[in-house]
């Protein structure tokens, strides 16, 4: 298992949670997630605190089934099935990678709008990970 | 003693996607034990009842429009909690967005948490004339596959925003009941699962002298009586307990015709009386009274009075969730709920 510690991972619940990034001060780009230095100028560490709106297109994605899962999602996989992994591009610019939730795996196609809503990503050591997943644009209001 | 109106200035309602029918049951069982649940909700692997109570806070400040923000109380009520002990609503103040000063608390031990929390919160708003309470109820109650008591377990969330700030409803009153009950629905420490010893007369006894006393000293403080209210809404563990109590309290079954949800999502523990108020609210007209009776066994009920004063109503409303769904059968159901591994 990729191993997240859990000051680490609680260190990213700002952007898990609420879609925290952050806008480049010197060429305006939003970030998401957070970095340390902005990765559209690679100029600039001066951001301020933007929260995105959660919405996007899905750019493109791959269907994880068939024992293919990592390990922190094996048992997801098992109990629940096939599910889709997604690069959404954000209505805000950047490209993000997340799974899509509430949607038969069939139905996911190129450029369908998405948007966040908070999900169980995984647990470890017995905490419940939480974060942001997809889920299909008309499911959200 | 007058005061200012407080009550529900906006409200939202959600229900997983996922459902199961009760033939899958009399397949598996040979029979199906809820009466009056022809199908029933049931929550996905990446759900609980934190990312439920998430959900309908985000709906329930959406329909009024109402920043996260403003909040300046949370109460967050489930019996399905994921962690026994840990702040619950600390993962909803974050997920929301709601300043880390608003006083928050957990009410988790019966199926009239919901309602609890809910007294909670009108008690805020009275004390505090310009806060804004957000009640965030979400329940999966889980049950061995062995005992009758988990056919009905179903699921399902609804939030409100209470306040003395544009009203949709006004809290006209409440009254409460509580004696020492044991025996039906509960659940010991180091329990994952909510036990009942099945003695049904001994528990709809409890049941019914809870909730009847609560509303009949509710209409009594307020004056108001049976042809005052155009919805009634009693907690649901089965689709047909709530005609008796409704029957007793001088109600038909049109009283309760817009709140009952049992018959497609199930039991929703102390989800049950917040969800079907948020289906009252969704058929409710200008001027209308609903009355409101939650039970939990203990055993203890609450009753609540509302005039709808606004038409200002949820969207998603409690129809459209009824109707988004995807069956799931009986194997797919014991792998989601953890029953084999």
């Amino acid at each position: 298992m990729a191993h997240v510690s859990v000051p680490m991972y609680w260190r990213t619940v700002p952007q898990r949670y609420g879609m925290v990034g952050q806008r480049c001060r010197k060429c305006d780009a939003v970030n998401f997630p957070p970095k340390g230095v902005c990765k559209y100028c690679n100029a600039s560490s001066e951001f301020d605190e933007v929260k995105l709106s959660g919405k996007g297109k899905v750019h493109t994605f791959v269907l994880i089934g068939a024992g293919g899962a990592p390990p922190e999602f094996a048992e997801q996989e098992k109990a629940g099935g096939m599910y889709p992994v997604a690069i959404v591009e954000l209505d805000e610019g950047p490209k993000v990678i997340g799974q899509i939730a509430d949607v038969n795996p069939k139905d996911v196609k190129m450029g369908m709008p998405v948007s966040t809503e908070l999900r169980k990503i995984y647990s470890e050591e017995g905490v419940i990970r939480y974060g942001f997943k997809f889920i299909p644009e008309e499911l959200s209001r | 003693m007058s005061r200012l109106p407080v009550g529900i200035s906006g409200y939202g309602v959600a229900v997983p996607r996922l459902r199961i029918k009760k033939d899958e049951y009399a397949k598996a069982w040979g029979s199906f034990q809820a009466s009056g649940v022809a199908e029933k909700a049931v929550m996905g692997f990446d759900e609980d009842i934190l990312t439920f109570a998430t959900k309908v806070s985000k709906r329930a400040l959406a329909s009024v429009a109402l920043e996260p923000g403003k909040v300046t109380r949370l109460a967050l009520a489930s019996t399905s909690a994921p962690y026994v002990e840990k702040v619950l609503s600390g993962t909803i103040v974050t997920g929301v967005g709601i300043p880390r000063g608003a006083f928050v608390s957990d009410h988790t031990t019966s199926s009239r948490a919901g309602t609890e929390a809910f007294m909670a919160g009108i008690e805020h708003v009275i004390a505090n004339p310009s806060g804004y309470a957000l009640v965030a109820v979400a329940d999966a109650p889980k049950a061995s596959m062995w005992s009758p008591i988990e056919h009905g377990l179903g699921a399902g969330a609804a939030g409100f925003v209470l306040s003395h700030d544009d009203l949709i409803a006004e809290f006209e009153g409440h009254a409460a009941y509580a004696c020492e009950h044991f025996g039906e629905r509960f659940r010991p420490r180091d329990e994952e699962l909510i036990r009942d010893l099945n003695v049904k007369k001994f528990a709809q006894s409890s049941f019914m002298g809870a909730t009847v006393k609560a509303a009949s000293s509710l209409l009594k403080n307020i004056g108001t009586k049976p042809e005052d209210y155009a919805h009634v809404v009693i907690q649901q563990p089965d689709a047909r307990l709530p005609r008796t109590i409704a029957k007793k309290l001088g109600f038909t079954d049109a009283h309760l015709a817009s709140s009952s949800i049992a018959g497609e999502l199930g039991d929703l523990g102390a989800a049950s009386a917040p969800v079907g108020l948020a289906a009252a609210l969704d058929a409710g007209k200008l001027g209308e009274r609903i009355l409101v009776i939650s039970y939990g066994s203990g055993a203890a009920s609450d009753a609540m009075s509302f005039k709808i004063v606004g038409d200002r109503k949820a969207v998603p409303g409690i129809r459209s969730e009824l109707d988004r769904k995807h069956y799931i059968d009986y194997i797919q159901y014991l792998k989601l709920k953890g029953a084999i591994k």
